[in-house]
């Protein structure tokens, strides 16, 4: 068997976002795949110790402009708790409101871009302009269509009034009867289904193993979800909602999780409004915070995402480090790769719903081989640091 | 469920008698809601220089300048800010606005700030 390198990226016209694959390949078929991250080293990070809290918020909601929510309320819960502080019932379940209307959008946003990828545009533009009922409704609520900024220390930035409810409600419910639509478009149009089904498989073993997150470990069978198992915000005993799980593990069952969970999100929202407790929606937080480290986690609508937050209790975080899902849900997509077809590559990286850039930290590249892996402890990662700068002639 | 091909198809030739979904923007616009989040106006004449907005900008967007400082007859002193405000360096977090302790400032509902010229996104509130 005679096979070749195919290198894609870091600079490469199908890819939205710079990172770079190795495939394999031996003819049409990838025997196998590899990944190199760490083109988008942005210094978030770092840029979070050298700002306060609160401009942390704001940075930190810029980490994704899909997921700008559920950074802000990871980073928002982590540091509550920290300072040792509940935001009030209202509060919360805003939080959740706005969660779940991003998670609408994102999956919106998604089922059209599959389409799209498999040269299925129409249903691109029927479900893109139905997201756009979402985006208005986000935009009402928060003055902002992508970065909503609603989330804050001790609770949300902005309360609903009647009108709001109402329109939202409105809104909500032209977006339910229009989704069963795209499911049944998912499961029955045969030039879709011919594309997607048996695509990109991932047993639920696998999934389990690599430890893939989100809706792409939910359509391997995996019935994984922060927001069931270890409650946040409203979740847990206030808001009611079922985990969608499909046996099917290929790119078609991550359409149909997705649509299915679209359905559940509605659910949530119209559950939320109706149910609204009154009351206050934030308590006051103060601007310094007690020394502790503490992991704050939700369910992005790509997967769970965690923040790990250190405080030395100044106004000034230690040490803020966030993985975003789509790390997690990489080992898995390397796998899917494995044994499918070269044209199959771009759905099955799409399936994963990747975000390249949120992703990126700061990576560095040890030969195994050599042994040239290391261990560094925060002193010399920080003499390291200030080395490195001053080599290359950076004044400190 | 049963395959059918074209199952899209009733729906795309149905929408050949919808009216666009989108509109002839910059001809027709469709406005922002009332909260919009556009770009941070101050009020100098409720501003008593607390720089509290200067702190909590993420964006260094913001400066507060003293620009003069009056004592009357009976001692006491008024003291007048401005503001030079960054347009191009603003991520419309409004956070300004909800930190500033007398509500000198309110963000508009602008949003065709672009300019050509970076020199005209720094504007002085005085
Ligand atoms: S809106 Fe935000 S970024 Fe803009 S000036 Fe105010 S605090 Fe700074
Ligand atoms: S926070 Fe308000 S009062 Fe204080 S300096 Fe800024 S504009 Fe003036």
């Amino acid at each position: 068997m005679s096979t070749f390198i195919l290198p894609v990226g870091p600079q490469h016209p199908a890819l939205k976002e710079p990172t770079s694959f190795r495939f394999m390949v031996d003819g049409e078929t990838v025997v196998d795949a590899d990944l190199r991250l760490g083109y988008n080293h942005r210094g978030i990070e770092k840029g979070c110790e050298e700002r306060t809290y609160i401009q942390d918020l704001y940075m930190l909601e810029r980490v994704c402009g899909i997921c700008s929510n559920v950074h802000m309320t990871v980073f928002a819960q982590g540091v509550e708790k920290l300072m040792g502080i509940e935001p009030p019932k209202r509060g919360l379940f805003i939080r959740c409101l706005m969660g779940e209307l991003e998670r609408v959008h994102s999956h919106l946003l998604w089922l059209g871009v599959a389409g799209h990828e498999v040269g299925f545009d129409t249903f691109f533009m029927y479900t893109w302009r139905d997201r756009e009922i979402v985006e208005d409704i986000l935009e009402m609520i928060s003055g902002n269509r992508v970065n909503y900024g609603m989330q804050t220390f001790g609770g949300v930035r902005r309360d609903l009034d009647e009108m709001q409810i109402k329109k939202a409600l409105e809104g909500i419910a032209a977006l339910k009867a229009r989704t069963p639509y795209y499911l049944n478009i998912g499961a029955t149009e045969p030039t879709l289904v011919a594309r997607i089904a048996g695509v990109g498989k991932l047993p639920k073993e696998k999934a389990l193993e690599l430890n893939a997150a989100g809706p792409t470990t939910r359509a391997s069978g995996v019935d994984f979800d922060v927001r069931k198992d270890d409650p946040y915000a409203g979740f847990g005993e206030h808001i009611p909602f079922n985990i969608v799980t499909d046996e099917g593990g290929d790119v078609l069952a991550r359409v149909v999780v997705r649509a299915k969970e679209l359905m559940e999100s509605y659910n949530i929202c119209e559950f939320i409004l109706k149910n609204l407790p009154a009351g206050e929606i934030r308590v006051k937080a103060p601007r310094k915070v007690p020394e502790g480290e503490v992991v704050s986690r939700a369910e992005a609508q790509r997967g769970e995402c965690i923040h790990y937050i250190r405080s030395n209790g100044s106004d000034k975080p230690d040490r803020v480090k966030v993985r975003a899902p789509t790390l997690a849900n990489w080992p898995a997509t390397l796998y899917m790769l494995r044994g499918g077809y070269v044209a199959d590559i771009p759905i099955v990286m799409a399936a994963i719903d990747p975000c390249l850039s949120c992703t990126d930290r700061m990576a560095v590249i040890s030969d195994v081989r050599k042994g040239t892996e290391q261990v560094m402890d925060w002193e010399g990662l920080r003499r390291y640091g200030i080395e490195f700068h001053r080599k290359r002639g950076i004044k400190l | 469920m049963s395959l059918r091909l074209g199952a899209m198809l009733p729906e795309v030739l149905r929408h050949l008698f919808k009216k666009p979904a989108t509109v002839q923007y910059p001809f027709q616009k469709i406005g922002v809601p009332k909260g919009f989040r556009g770009k941070p106006v101050m009020d100098p004449n409720l501003c008593i220089g607390c720089q509290m907005c200067v702190r909590d900008c993420p964006s260094e967007a913001l400066e507060i300048h003293k620009e003069s400082e009056s004592t009357d007859e009976a001692g006491k002193v008024t003291k007048r800010f401005s503001m030079t405000f960054y347009l191009d360096r603003c991520s419309h977090c409004a956070q300004c606005a909800e930190v500033c302790p007398k509500k000198a400032i309110h963000m508009d509902t602008e949003f065709e700030d672009a300019a050509f010229d970076r020199g005209a996104l720094k504007l002085t509130y005085k």
